[in-house]
């Protein structure tokens, strides 16, 4: 085994090293607080999750404490009500999604042979979101006026009528800033994981963790704007009286639920996906030998992705959704079972032709098929429909969900925890503690939830504060209930278990598992900078088949060994082969991320105090925060220290036309564009199903009005993209006037869009019609606004030579925005002014 | 013996696994035989799995070989299983739904129920035929049995769903949007029945008592119910206190309007009250129907239901409240 201990460093190589600790060190202090290294901010990631799991944990017993017995009065209906609605999110939101967004984020890089993410200040931005948002929301519990309408928030329970208190707010509000964080991940880690993987190692040879997390952070992107929509929406309602879920104004509560699902599928194989990723590591590591069949895990993972958005509907079964709807999406979620297994079997196979070893880890992945499996299997009986009508909304629910979200989650998480430790800590598990909390967990996880199925067959809904004993359900609640607690001892003993580990566990060496991929190839505990020399990898099992890597990488033999330059850098890579293209100059430590997210929390804390004045203050404060964050970029000093100084071959990113931020421009504008597409879908589902629709005879909006600014928006973008040509062509004269003059045309869009408001009289407090007309405008009259902010920005920055035919990323990117805002642009035009004109209004 | 116990162990007024009526005898053995073909599925994947651990000879394989192996498993097992699974649940127990569905009889129309889902109570309305007035009732549900009967569902606020486990599966009742589901009992009997979708604070205690009757027995209790009440002699004083403190909300048909203070800080539906005296529950299940309840309810019912939309009865002294339930007790045709 070749180990870094072995390796001999030269007075170059020290220098080196000391030099790379210099430019990527993290500071002490106050300034920790700017620290962006993704293992950093990776695991401040974990361990608030972590803590966050603890308190959604502490609520689920609260929960079996009042269920154990039959009319227990431990905790009132109010708080009851409370406390499931936020385990649930709790446990969703605050720990599942994050935690798993953490790991990714520690370990993405490390696997690919990167240094950092791509917009490392963005995951810092993304951490702060996170922390924020769970501290409000966690704060209503304390307050006692937390949410209290479920954690699907169906409408109208969620509305203002029946729920007047601010606990919905809480939620809405709180859960949008979070998924804030989560998008900021999604966008980041896909464009890291398509553009920085190392040299060499295309996209078949990438390890299968990374797979997975690329369809993970794929299915963010595109999944959680449909909910941060419906939240918006919803909380248009209850704070403006806008009536999109109001039947009685043309809206409609299915809406909601459509909107909420819409996320609330894909979500699942959000969390799932991860945490196979975790057991297609482990597996081929502890069976000795490289899993078989790549291809159709990969296939697998590519199918489910896309499949999850078809779901959906399943869980509205009971909602009175047309025939065939209910078939076909009852076959779909049946289909979703082959993905799945061909998971399970390639698995086995896997163990099968190799020589499984049964470690710690191992034992916990037992624990996850045996779980997950029966999960599943439950979950196909759930999928038929006429059986879901018996179940659903019964404790039987509750049970496969655990079972689903427990097994294919928490047990390859704990099993990813215990493999990765040394990693972390450079020590290794004990394994007579960790093995007891895993029995206890096991054991107490089956006892309450196996019993439970039966519970919900006899008929216990879901939550209800209490029941009487003469449905006789109180032997199997308490049953439920001891299991619970027994659970609860297993965390407490593997909480113990990890503390005692940082103190007495023993050294690990340098592989300890004997496993592939790069992340075991680096010092132990991590360097910020993860590598010091970035090796080229053609295969997929980089450490198997050249175990000196860890020796040779850390002896400074590999690529971008230098850092007299003190800029901090990493690989661009072709998206498919791996080829390598520019020389990534990712941003160093900076105080905006911070700055940025306190204005969002403050938007956030005075729309929950209904103090308006203060948010829209907020809101600027907010924009001019991220808008001088985004000024520090390419090739501005305060970003590119001696940017004379860059490197011939490959170039430095800015220098090129396709760099990983016209990437992150478009991933960004897939999670815009969904948000579009779940906008123009709550606008044609209300018009053809809302029973109350009210439409007006002819459009309220001013047609010259309207194609005026979409002509502005035209000739704006026509413009761009002649500039991005030229900047092609590396023809720079006129280049600040020409920017200057697309902004003028983006601000005229702008002046005109605000005509047509104007002028429109809309009542969006009256009727779903109006309102939704008026979400829609601004939403591309916020486009429009932002189009013409960047392009007159980047006219300045012309100025200031930050951006020129040396430094040509900037307007590829800019141009990307106008496309975008021209294809929603257009398309609006038709779905709310010519589609109405053309079909008629009164419908 | 074993079997018996079991088969106790399934009984209970909500479980499903004690079905009476045809759409949930259907899914009671739709789940027994899902649940068997799961159990087998399931040890077989366990028993394979763990076995692997257990070997230690490994012949020696060309990769030909272990993808010749890693394809048997995944085509197998990976693809087959789950397929012939999924098209088995879908020919056989698929359209063991229909019988949910309002399609038209062979016999004619279904008997038509209307069930509205109030925070937290249920407000059944009989349609009448040819001018015959509507009969309303709350908090029970008293159908024909061994005939399918249509209950047109329907909320009046937020989402509410209706389930009656021992006949069949349940639907979400929307406001603004009504929807059919069809169900039937076998024979006569009483059922419970919950809402089953989560509706706010007394989500709990939202039950409703179900009595399957046979035809003749139901046609003459609606028969009887659509018959305007007779006024009771005496009670002036429980009249003059429920046209004031009550009649805003509730109705009780036959009531004198002159009696009624109109009480706008109100706007809210009660339950109809006109036969409360013949229903078996108070509070949509919270107390069982005695003599005594309905006063004893009147004065503690946000104790016993905290939060439910009756306002609390404070400025009433307990002797008005008293000769209100004693009243009311009398209200059944």
């Amino acid at each position: 085994m070749s180990d870094i201990k072995d390796a001999t460093l030269t007075p170059e190589v020290r220098r080196l090293h000391k030099g790379m600790d210099e430019v990527w060190g993290n500071p002490t202090g106050l300034r920790a607080l700017t620290v962006v290294n993704h293992t950093t901010v990776g695991l401040r990631f974990m361990v608030t999750g972590a803590i966050f799991f603890l308190i959604g944990g502490l609520l689920a017993m609260l929960i079996r404490t009042q269920l154990a017995f039959p009319d227990n009065d431990f905790m009132s209906h109010e708080i009851y009500n409370q406390v499931f609605t936020m385990h649930g999110t709790v446990m969703m939101f605050l720990f599942a999604i994050p935690i798993l967004e953490g790991l990714a984020i520690y370990m993405i890089p490390k696997m690919i042979g990167a240094r950092d993410l791509v917009c490392p200040r963005l995951t810092a931005f993304g951490y702060y979101c996170y922390l924020f948002g769970g501290i409000i929301l966690a704060s209503s519990l304390i307050l006692e006026i937390a949410p209290a309408s479920g954690w699907f928030m169906y409408t109208p329970l969620s509305s203002g009528e029946y729920s007047p208190g601010p606990g919905s707010d809480f939620w809405l509000l709180g859960i949008t800033f979070v998924e804030i964080s989560a998008l900021s991940a999604g966008v980041e880690l896909v464009v890291s994981i398509l553009r920085t993987r190392t040299q060499g190692m295309a996209l078949h040879k990438m390890p299968l963790f990374a797979w997975y997390i690329l369809a993970m952070a794929l299915m963010i992107v595109v999944g959680f704007p449909p909910l941060i929509l419906g939240s918006i929406l919803l909380e248009l309602e209850r704070a403006a009286g806008m009536p999109f879920f109001e039947v009685a104004g043309g809206g409609d509560p299915v809406l909601w639920a459509h909107l909420f699902w819409l996320f609330g599928h894909p979500e699942v194989y959000i969390i799932f996906l991860p945490g196979a990723g975790i057991v297609s590591t482990l597996i081929p590591v502890f069976a000795g030998r490289p899993i078989v069949g790549y291809g159709w895990v990969v296939a697998a993972i590519i199918i489910m992705g896309f499949v999850s958005f078809g779901l959906w509907v399943h869980h509205m079964f009971t909602l009175g959704i047309p025939q065939l709807a209910l078939a076909f999406f009852s076959a779909a979620s049946m289909l979703v079972a082959i993905p799945t297994g061909i998971q399970i079997f390639v698995w086995l196979s896997t163990l099968w032709l190799g020589r499984p070893r049964m470690t710690l880890p191992m034992l916990w992945i037992v624990g996850f098929l045996i779980i997950f499996v029966l999960g599943g299997l439950t979950g196909v009986m759930l999928a038929l429909v006429p059986f879901n009508w018996q179940v659903h909304d019964t404790h039987f629910v509750v049970a496969h969900m655990h079972y689903v979200l427990v097994g294919g989650m928490l047990f390859p998480l704990m099993a990813g925890l215990y493999y990765w430790l040394p990693q972390v800590s450079g020590r290794m598990p004990s394994e007579r503690l960790g093995k007891w909390s895993f029995w206890l967990i096991f054991l107490g996880f089956n006892v309450t939830f196996l019993v439970m199925h039966w519970t919900g067959l006899l008929g216990m809904r879901r939550r209800v504060f209490t029941y009487d004993t003469a449905m006789g359900w109180d032997i199997y609640n308490l049953i439920s209930s001891v299991g619970g607690f027994m659970m609860s001892a297993g965390v407490a003993l593997l909480i113990l278990d990890i503390v005692l580990h940082f103190r007495f566990g023993k050294k690990a060496p340098q592989n300890p598992w004997g496993a592939d991929t790069l992340e075991w190839a680096m010092p132990k505990p991590p360097t910020a900078y993860n590598f010091v020399s970035l090796p080229a990898v053609e295969t997929r099992h980089p450490l198997w088949e050249k175990p000196e890597l860890s020796r040779t990488i850390y002896e400074g033999e590999h690529g971008l060994n230098t850092i007299d330059h003190g800029r901090r850098e990493t690989w661009g890579s072709d998206a498919l082969t791996g080829k390598l293209r520019e020389t990534v100059h990712l941003p160093s430590n900076s105080w905006w991320p911070l700055f940025s997210s306190l204005a969002l929390a403050a938007v956030c804390v005075s729309l929950l105090v209904r103090v308006y004045w203060v948010a829209a203050v907020a809101v600027v404060v907010g924009v001019v925060l991220l808008l001088r964050w985004s000024w520090e970029n390419g090739a501005h000093p305060g970003k590119a220290p001696e940017a004379s100084m860059a490197p011939t071959e490959p170039p430095l990113h800015y220098h090129t036309m396709n760099g990983p931020g016209v990437w992150c421009m478009s991933v960004s504008h897939l999670a815009n564009g969904s948000l579009y597409l779940s906008l123009l879908f709550g606008w044609f589902y209300l018009w053809v199903v809302a029973p109350e629709w009210q439409m007006p005879e002819t459009s309220p909006l001013s047609m010259p009005l309207l194609v005026a600014a979409g002509a502005a928006l035209t000739l704006g973008t026509l413009l761009l993209a002649k500039v991005v040509r030229r900047l092609r062509r590396r023809e720079g004269s006129g280049l600040g006037l020409m920017m200057h003059l697309a902004g003028g045309l983006g601000t005229l869009q702008t002046l005109l869009i605000v005509a047509v408001m104007w002028l429109a009289g809309l009542a969006p407090t009256e009727t779903a019609h109006d309102a939704t007309l008026f979400v829609a405008l601004c939403y591309v009259l916020i486009l429009a606004g932002l189009g013409a902010v960047l392009c007159i920005l980047q006219g300045l920055r012309v100025g200031y030579g930050y951006v020129s035919v040396e430094a040509p990323l900037e307007p590829v990117v800019v141009l990307r925005l106008w496309y975008y805002s021209l294809v929603v642009y257009w398309s609006l035009f038709v779905a709310i002014w010519v589609l109405p004109t053309v079909l008629g209004g009164g419908a | 013996m074993p079997l018996a116990l079991l088969l106790a162990g399934c009984a209970g007024e909500m479980s499903i696994l004690d079905p009476s009526g045809p759409a949930a005898r259907h899914q009671f053995w739709v789940w027994w035989a899902m649940l068997g073909v799961s159990v087998v599925v399931a040890l077989v994947l366990f028993t394979l799995w763990l076995y692997t651990f257990r070997r230690r000879e490994q012949p020696e394989r060309t990769p030909r070989e272990e993808q010749r192996i890693m394809l048997r498993w995944v085509l197998g097992g990976g693809i087959a299983l789950p397929l012939v699974s999924i098209i088995a649940l879908l020919v056989f127990a698929a359209p063991t739904g229909r019988s949910m569905l309002p399609l038209p009889l062979p016999e004619g129309e279904a008997e038509l129920i209307e069930v509205v889902g109030h925070q937290w109570w249920w407000e059944i309305r009989y349609p009448g035929e040819n001018g015959e007035p509507d009969v309303i009732t709350a908090n029970r549900l008293v159908m024909p049995a061994g005939e399918p009967v249509d209950f047109r569902i329907v909320s009046a606020d937020v989402i509410h769903a209706f389930w009656i486990p021992r006949l069949g599966g349940k639907r979400d009742m929307l406001p603004g949007r009504h929807s059919i589901i069809r169900l039937e009992a076998d024979v006569p009997g009483v059922f419970g029945a919950q809402c089953a979708e989560y509706c706010g604070a007394q989500h709990t205690n939202m039950l409703l008592h179900v009595e399957a009757m046979p035809r003749e027995e139901y046609d003459a209790w609606l028969a009887e119910r659509r018959v305007p009440p007779a006024p009771r002699e005496g009670f002036d004083e429980a009249r003059q206190a429920f046209g004031e403190h009550c009649a805003a909300c509730h109705t009780v048909d036959g009531f004198p309007e002159e009696l009624i203070v109109d009480d706008v800080t109100y706007d809210m539906v009660g339950p109809n009250l006109t036969d409360i005296g013949s229903r078996p529950t108070l509070g949509a299940g919270v107390l069982p129907m005695e003599e005594g309840a309905i006063a004893y309810w009147l004065e503690h019912h946000q104790t016993l239901k905290p939060g439910n939309r009756m306002p609390p009865h404070n400025h009433i002294d307990t002797e008005t409240l008293q000769d209100i339930g004693a009243w009311l007790e009398t209200m059944e045709p």
